[in-house]
């Protein structure tokens, strides 16, 4: 008990409230399922009488918290692929390949000093890493991960996208001014010139799409590039894409664009005073940033959840009540068949492994035998899985893109940049739109 | 060893040296007064058969008896570097001009040369300390000032409380080191 | 009118202001603020303190801030016997330390009249050749990492790394070798020195230009340094400048031919110049003198001879009465060591002239119209190190 209440005594307020709403939820939820099993029927009249409440409430904690492994991922795939670009090892000891870094330095920042700067705006303080953390999560209530796997589906879909995603920049602001500290200034000063001008090219390049689309729902702008990979929009609107990603990576302030955090010159920008959680948000903010750019990448140029050739629906259909009785023998004999069978190999090959060693490599490697089987079934049955499968394969993609220049390239300054924005990227992306829709006039509105 | 340079100086600033001309391995030496200094090494650096244009090191010194500040010249005529010693400068209030109006660079090498003794260049727009801290009262490289270990005995006196204890001043580390040099 | 509400953090006002230029700096004009770009800091190649006047982005003026890594090294020179000054040097430049024994042991050779043996001479340049190298791939690794590019830095420390361990093959250390005495060098090459250079000088030179090729034509990177921090050489002679920086900017000045010491005059080599005087030009010239610096090493393989490392000394070392200044090329400009003796068996005045020292006082002359993001490149490309300059 006393490790337990030592443990309680170290942590910061965040962590007091994450390690109390934990067992709570889990509680509630175990709650949640007695209800369900007791009373079945009125419960599920209960839901279905209020299915779109349900679902928005389901889908909207899903989102808040699917952004926390996105997060992990991001961090740690950051890591490793820099440092492999820099021919270092990158993390290393913290799980399988390190791959448990990022859960450990979640943790970690829980057990910081909270505080705020002597003179600093406290309110303004305490509220900016949350504006932007939630501004980056409401962005991805409509991102389309899979057909029928989306929060909501707005006709304005992409409008509120970059509406929201806009507001990130006010907690940008927030964190610079009020942290008291001229280095926070000039870091939230930048960022928010560097924000305001890119996010004018970031829209207008998507225009040409949407003339081209017709529709501002995202879900539907992936529903036309259902086909052969050449329907895609990037094919159709190249400079669209390039000026698309160029203005995504200013967004998401990635290096070359990285001035508004340059570790090298205003030592932290507008994070210099964060520690803790308090910055534990903002970097979460950051990382979900570019995937939500990186996913709304392959959302609108790469065909979202679309195969690049078209797929023939298949359904392996599959009712195990009708093999009776012998599914129970099934049951009983293939995991323990198949344990044997994968582990003969090892045992008689490598004559130093003992045998309940070789039986326990051959279980894992039933599961992960099985466990690929069972996805390659879900995956040809079921379009959700296949969709959530390219999706995520094209988001990825274009993280690695991003991580890929950053550790490439040095950064831009504040004057370049700005002049690359205005002189260069908003010309291309008129220039881009108006050649798209003198091609609409000429060849005529395709069906 | 340049003899030819030696000659050319001693034809040329004859009147102003304070001392003979030494000369050893590759390097020159002239010594001259303080007040001399922005003639002789304005001539040095602006007249065409001598084009000392690089000022290589500006030092001070503390001989113990007086200080001197140091410059080493080097030009593309000669093979030798040209050492001018400015002598004489007197130990309790050492003044002598500055050159910065003919190398910039020499504004914080005075500057240090006023840090560690406390010689005053007359002319620099920038004379104050630059590696200890603004308020520190002593001049560490004087040879009275000895270093914490045994600063307690220098008659230049420690800074910090530390540097001040209790031993006998008339223990052999209480001499100043001297040279004729 | 100086400042008279001062907010909480500001940098300390002097009041009254000691000197003019003071006064001139600490006057703030309309819109004007002051920032500590502190000594702990990212990129300040050290420890060392700049306080910019800054009007938004743009920097008006500055005043560098010293003395943090002060050691007292003259001071402790003088206290010490002539062999053990030697040490109290590697410190200083201690990314090249061997030049920074180099001048002191020449010095006390000059006052010792001791004729140093050829084999030391050449193993000297030998080892020295390849301490600028390292100095030199980690000086342009810096330049990038100042700039933002997180990987070239670590390409430039693969070369490092592996020119410090042929060094701690030869010396006994990595980084502060301690190796050069009076009268000659410590220890004779070695089999694994000899082996581990042949390894490295097979595929160094496509190496360096493979690791420097991911800058060389970067567009970012060229835009961030063309034209920036531009020295003339008229200027660049009156800021007293020596080395590299000099020779971009057209002034072909090169102590081992302009004032030839060690065995320099029996080797071939070229001086690289460059006439642009920007930062781009002394990044592009140091990757030249690593070129050159590997045909000197080269030579000296070719032209070894044998013989004995260290002049016969006694332990004990009197020199008579005298003064002596030695200067060496170093990877930074010219390294100089002013050395006095009093007939002692310790040096009277040991003065250490740094070229980072001279380098940084022109921060007021390069860098006030520009952005703190090109103070960062001037910084970088000037190449200072803060143990030199605060010795």
């Amino acid at each position: 008990m006393t490790a337990i209440s030592r443990t309680w005594g170290r942590l910061t307020l965040p962590g007091k409230v994450v390690f109390t709403l934990v067992p709570l939820l889990a509680v509630l939820g175990a709650g949640l399922i007695a209800v369900v099993v007791l009373f079945g029927g009125a419960a599920a009249d209960l839901v279905t009488a209020n299915l779109g409440i349900v679902r928005f409430a389901v889908a909207a904690t899903v989102i808040l918290v699917i952004t926390i492994p996105i997060a992990f991922l991001n961090i740690y795939l950051e890591m490793k692929v820099i440092a492999l670009m820099n021919l270092r090892v990158g993390p290393d000891r913290v799980g399988p390949w390190g791959s448990l870094l990022s859960v450990v330095h979640g943790l970690k920042v829980l057990l910081k000093e909270d505080f705020t700067p002597t003179g600093a705006d406290a309110v303004v303080f305490t509220w900016a890493p949350v504006v932007t953390y939630g501004a980056a999560v409401m962005t991805l209530v409509v991102l389309p991960f899979a057909p029928g796997l989306y929060a909501q589906d707005f006709n304005i879909g992409l409008l509120y996208f970059f509406a929201v995603g806009g507001l990130g920049v006010v907690g940008l602001l927030m964190g610079g001014w009020s942290s008291y500290n001229k280095y926070s200034l000039l870091g939230g000063l930048r960022s928010a010139a560097q924000i305001i001008s890119y996010e004018i090219p970031l829209t207008l390049s998507v225009v040409g799409l949407l003339i081209l689309a017709g529709t501002m729902s995202l879900n539907q702008i992936v529903q036309q590039q259902s086909g052969w990979f050449t329907d895609w929009f990037v094919f159709r609107q190249p400079l669209g894409f390039v000026i698309f990603l160029i203005a995504a990576a200013a967004e998401g302030n990635r290096t070359p664009f990285d001035l508004t955090e340059a570790d090298s010159e205003i030592v932290a920008g507008f994070a210099t005073e964060y520690s803790g959680m308090r910055f534990g948000f903002f970097f979460f903010a950051e990382y979900v940033n570019v995937f939500i750019l990186s996913a709304l990448t392959a959302v609108l140029f790469l065909g979202g959840w679309n195969a690049p050739f078209p797929v023939p629906h298949l359904s392996i259909a599959l009712d195990p009540g009708s093999l009776g009785i012998p599914l129970l023998f099934l049951i009983a004999l293939v995991p323990v068949v198949a344990t044997v069978v994968l582990a003969l190999p090892f045992y008689l090959v490598r004559s130093s492994m003992r045998w309940w060693v070789a039986l326990i490599v051959g279980f894992l490697l039933f599961n992960v035998a099985a466990g690929g089987l069972i996805f390659a079934w879900a995956f040809i049955s079921f379009p959700a899985v296949a969709g959530l499968v390219w999706f995520l394969v094209k988001a990825f993609a274009f993280v690695f893109l991003f991580v890929w220049l950053r550790a490439t390239l040095p950064r831009v300054r504040i004057d370049q940049l700005m002049g690359f924005a205005w002189k260069w990227l908003l010309p291309a992306a008129l220039l881009n739109l108006f050649v798209t829709a003198a091609a609409i006039l000429v060849v005529g509105p395709r069906a | 060893m340049d003899r030819s340079l030696r000659a050319r100086l001693e034809a040329r600033f004859g009147e102003v040296l304070s001392g003979p001309i030494r000369q050893r391995h590759d390097e020159t030496e002239i010594r001259i007064a303080p007040k001399d200094v922005p003639d002789v090494l304005g001539a040095l650096h602006d007249e065409p058969e001598y084009r000392f244009v690089m000022l290589a090191d500006l030092a001070g010194v503390d001989t113990g008896e007086v200080m001197q500040v140091v410059y080493h010249l080097w030009s593309d005529t000669t093979g030798d570097w040209l050492r001018v010693i400015a002598d004489g400068l007197s130990r309790e209030e050492p003044r002598t001009p500055s050159i910065t109006f003919l190398w910039k660079a020499a504004e914080w090498m005075e500057r240090e040369a006023y840090d560690m003794f406390g010689i005053v260049f007359e002319g620099n727009r920038d004379l104050r300390r630059i590696f200890m801290p603004p308020e520190y009262t002593s001049f560490p490289l004087r040879k009275d000032f000895y270093l914490a270990d045994d600063a307690a005995r220098s008659p230049g006196g420690g800074v910090r409380p530390s540097e001040r204890s209790h031993a006998p001043r008339n223990s052999p580390a209480g001499t100043v080191r001297r040279v004729k040099a | 009118m100086l400042d008279d509400e001062v907010g909480l953090f500001e940098p300390i006002q002097p009041n009254p202001p000691r000197t003019e230029r003071e006064a001139e700096f600490y006057t703030l004009g309309d819109g004007e603020m002051l920032l500590n770009v502190g000594p702990h800091h990212p990129s300040t190649h050290g420890v060392m303190r700049v306080v910019m006047k800054l009007d938004g982005e743009k920097v008006v003026d500055l005043d560098p801030v010293l003395g943090y890594l002060h050691r007292g090294v003259e001071k402790l020179g003088e206290n010490a016997d002539f062999h053990q000054s030697i040490a109290y040097l590697d410190p200083l430049e201690y990314v090249s330390s061997l030049f920074c024994e180099w001048p002191a042991v020449m010095a006390y050779e000059k006052l010792l009249d001791v004729e140093v043996p050829r084999r030391a001479e050449y193993i000297r340049v030998l080892s020295g050749e390849l301490n600028r190298i390292a100095s030199h791939t980690l000086a342009m690794g810096f330049q990038a990492l100042d700039l933002g590019g997180i990987t070239p830095i670590l390409y430039s420390f693969i070369e490092r790394d592996e020119i410090v361990e042929m060094l701690a093959a030869l010396t006994g250390q990595r980084m502060l070798f301690n190796y050069f005495r009076i009268g000659g060098v410590n220890g004779d090459l070695n089999h694994d020195f000899m082996s581990r250079l042949g390894d490295w000088m097979s595929r160094a030179a496509t190496q360096i230009e493979a690791n420097m090729g991911l800058l060389n034509e970067n567009e970012i990177f060229v835009r961030r340094n063309r034209g920036l921090g531009v020295m003339d050489s008229e200027t660049a002679l009156r800021m007293c400048w020596t080395g590299p920086n000099l020779r971009a900017s057209g002034v072909s000045f090169d102590l081992r031919r302009a004032h030839p010491y060690s065995i320099y005059p029996e080797l071939d080599f070229d001086v690289p110049t460059r006439n642009e005087g920007d930062c781009l030009a002394r990044y592009l010239l140091r990757l030249d003198e690593v070129k050159q610096s590997l045909r000197i090493i080269d030579q000296c393989l070719e032209q070894m001879p044998d013989g004995p490392v260290m002049a016969k000394l006694p332990r004990l070392l009197r020199p008579r009465p005298g003064r002596a200044f030695a200067a060496v090329e170093g990877p930074r400009g010219l390294y100089g060591i002013y050395a006095m003796s009093d007939g002692t068996d310790q040096p009277f005045r040991f003065r250490i002239h740094d070229p980072s020292f001279i380098h940084l006082q022109s921060f007021t002359t390069l860098i006030p119209g520009h952005l703190i993001a090109d103070w960062m490149a001037i910084n970088a490309s000037l190449d200072p190190i803060m143990g030199g300059v605060d010795k």
